[in-house]
């Protein structure tokens, strides 16, 4: 379903990606991993078109979608969350969420300046339809907190719940469990491992080894800009490349 | 309640000018026409954006009606849609480029279109150089000129309040709550992410806004019958930011309550000259620092922090619903 064909990223001088190849199933739970610097954040940006990349393609759903813009991809259906939990932060969690129904909602200028009892009734449709976002990742009681106020694991949720929103085909979480307790962290991995990945394909970039091996179905491994592991998550540990690539191996175990 | 107080209000406006002495009856079209500008300016401070060059626009739109219904003998009426039309067409043109600039870089640039076009109005002849054109002519209605106040009132009035409906309606349709997802870099890029094309929609947030200072610009050319380089300069556009910060961005009635305050203030200090602008100062500095919020945000304070305002009606209604 995405097809990374040999993606090489070059900022100046400094080559972030090279010859970057693998492919993602549709259904799958991929983990992308590896140490800081190893060029994963700008893989997942490439693939939601935040910028375009030197050379390569990407090949999603059987189409060529390299160099697309950040919406129109999400218009095709690929959505993604922020590492820096990005949000909507003056807006309340159920506004968070309506903007990510964006392209699900017709505009209805006419209508919506007239207020016609119409226009009304499809707007209230609408918010029902957010407020079973939140609800399917339970924190639909926040949904008239402003997000700058909620603690973190829940704003963490609320990014995903807007991803979401959009009804994606494929989900790129960036980090999803990043500054989360272990309870929160494990919380958040069943959401994904269960409800989310019922509903599309997800990749997600992720440091933790007992996230990737507790939840992913694959990992991969990226080290200074180039793919060093492609694999079950269980094989990881035995692999020399990535063994060395990591000095903390014994966390590997 | 409110909905009737908001009849009550225009009611009022609609029945009482006759009553009321002429001074009166200018300070109220004064008011009017500020308003407008302001509301106007604040589609786009909602989304993030300061400009200190509407007045550019402003003078765009009263320009190009002066110079249709001098020149080409167009009627007052089409004059007035033209220069809406005409500030947004420009407003389209620079919004497009600029408004991938923030803060004050956006600002800026909108300053130095501003000054670009009174320059021009003044180095060209066509013009009418500094003098500008005098004599532009009130429209005409079932075949009388407008010619008194009392009567040129009613057009402002209702030009008015035909652009504050439609900028009230705004902010509750797709559009306008869309806008309030790009306030800054990173909200505008999860926006993208989220499949919203936000070049598209700053830039038309800007046309809308500058359309509408075009619209009220020629019609209070006409008003003035009379327009020159120097009659919408950056002081107006200071002034507008100002209406705007002190009456609060936290609502569409804050930059309402602003207008009507210091423009109601400023004609009274109409005759002590730059002291206007002293005053003017010393409110922006006091709400700033007391209420950053602005004046609109001082009922919600005093009700103890009180509910946030709402940007989307939908919102309350599913909350209450559920509630029931």
């Amino acid at each position: 379903m995405l097809e990374i064909r040999s993606i090489t990223k070059r900022f100046g001088g400094l080559t972030a990606l090279l010859d970057v190849a693998f492919t993602v199933g549709r259904g799958e739970l991929v983990a992308l991993v590896g140490p800081n610097g190893a060029g994963k954040s700008t893989l997942f940006n490439i693939i939601a078109g935040a910028f375009p990349p030197t050379r390569g393609q990407i090949v999603f759903n059987g189409r060529d979608v390299t160099g697309l813009s950040s919406h129109d991809l999400a218009r095709l259906g690929v959505a993604r969350t922020f590492q820096q939990t990005t949000l909507f932060g003056e807006q309340t969690a159920l506004e968070n969420v309506l903007h990510g129904l964006h392209r699900h909602v017709p505009a209805r200028v006419v209508a919506g300046l007239l207020a016609t009892p119409a226009y009304g009734k499809e707007q209230r449709e609408v918010a029902r339809r957010a407020l079973g976002v939140l609800e399917l990742l339970g924190i639909a009681a926040y949904r008239d907190t402003v997000a700058a106020d909620l603690p973190l694991g829940i704003q963490k949720l609320l990014t995903v719940a807007v991803a979401l929103a959009t009804e994606p085909v494929l989900l790129l979480l960036d980090e999803p469990a990043a500054g989360l307790s272990r309870d929160e962290a494990t919380r958040m991995m069943n959401l994904v491992a269960s409800e989310i990945r019922q509903r599309c394909t997800v990749v997600l970039v992720e440091h933790n080894m007992r996230i990737v091996a507790g939840w992913c179905d694959r990992a991969l491994v990226l080290h200074f800009g180039q793919k060093i592991y492609d694999g079950a998550p269980e094989g990881l540990a035995r692999d020399q490349g990535v063994v060395d690539a990591y000095l903390g191996v014994a966390e590997l175990a | 309640m409110k909905r009737g107080l908001l009849g009550l209000l225009i009611a009022a406006l609609v029945l009482l000018p006759p009553l009321g002495k002429p001074y009166v009856l200018h300070v109220v079209i004064v008011i009017l026409i500020n308003v407008v500008y302001a509301q106007a300016l604040y589609v786009i401070m909602r989304m993030g954006y300061l400009s200190f060059g509407h007045a550019g626009y402003i003078a765009l739109g009263g320009y190009t009606s002066a110079l249709l219904v001098t020149k080409l003998a167009i009627t007052p009426w089409i004059g007035f849609l033209a220069g809406g039309v005409v500030a947004g067409i420009f407003a389209w043109a620079l919004g497009a480029v600029t408004l991938k600039l923030r803060g004050i870089y956006f600002s800026l640039s909108v300053f130095a279109f501003a000054e670009v076009v009174n320059a021009a109005f003044r180095a060209f002849e066509v013009f009418g150089g500094p003098a500008g054109i005098a004599g532009v002519p009130r429209p005409a209605l079932l075949g009388t000129r407008l010619n008194t106040h009392l009567q040129f009132y009613y057009v402002v009035l209702a030009v008015a309040l035909v652009s504050l409906f439609f900028l009230y309606q705004l902010q509750w349709t797709r559009f306008g709550f869309t806008l309030l997802a790009l306030r800054t870099r990173e909200t505008e890029r999860l926006a993208e992410s989220l499949g919203i094309n936000a070049a598209r929609y700053k830039t038309l947030a800007f046309v809308v806004s500058c359309f509408f200072c075009g619209l009220m610009g020629a019609v209070h050319v006409h008003y003035l019958r009379f327009v020159s380089p120097f009659v919408f300069t950056f002081f107006l556009s200071n002034d507008l930011m100002i209406y705007v910060m002190v009456g609060g961005l936290g609502s569409y009635w804050g930059p309402m309550l602003g207008t009507v305050l210091l423009t109601g203030l400023g004609e009274q200090l109409f005759a002590a000259g730059y002291y206007k602008s002293l005053v003017y100062a010393v409110v922006l500095l006091v709400v700033i620092l007391a209420l950053p919020g602005g004046l609109i945000s001082l009922p919600r304070i005093l009700r103890r922090g009180g509910a946030r305002e709402r940007v989307l009606p939908v919102a309350a209604d599913v909350t209450a619903a559920r509630e029931r």
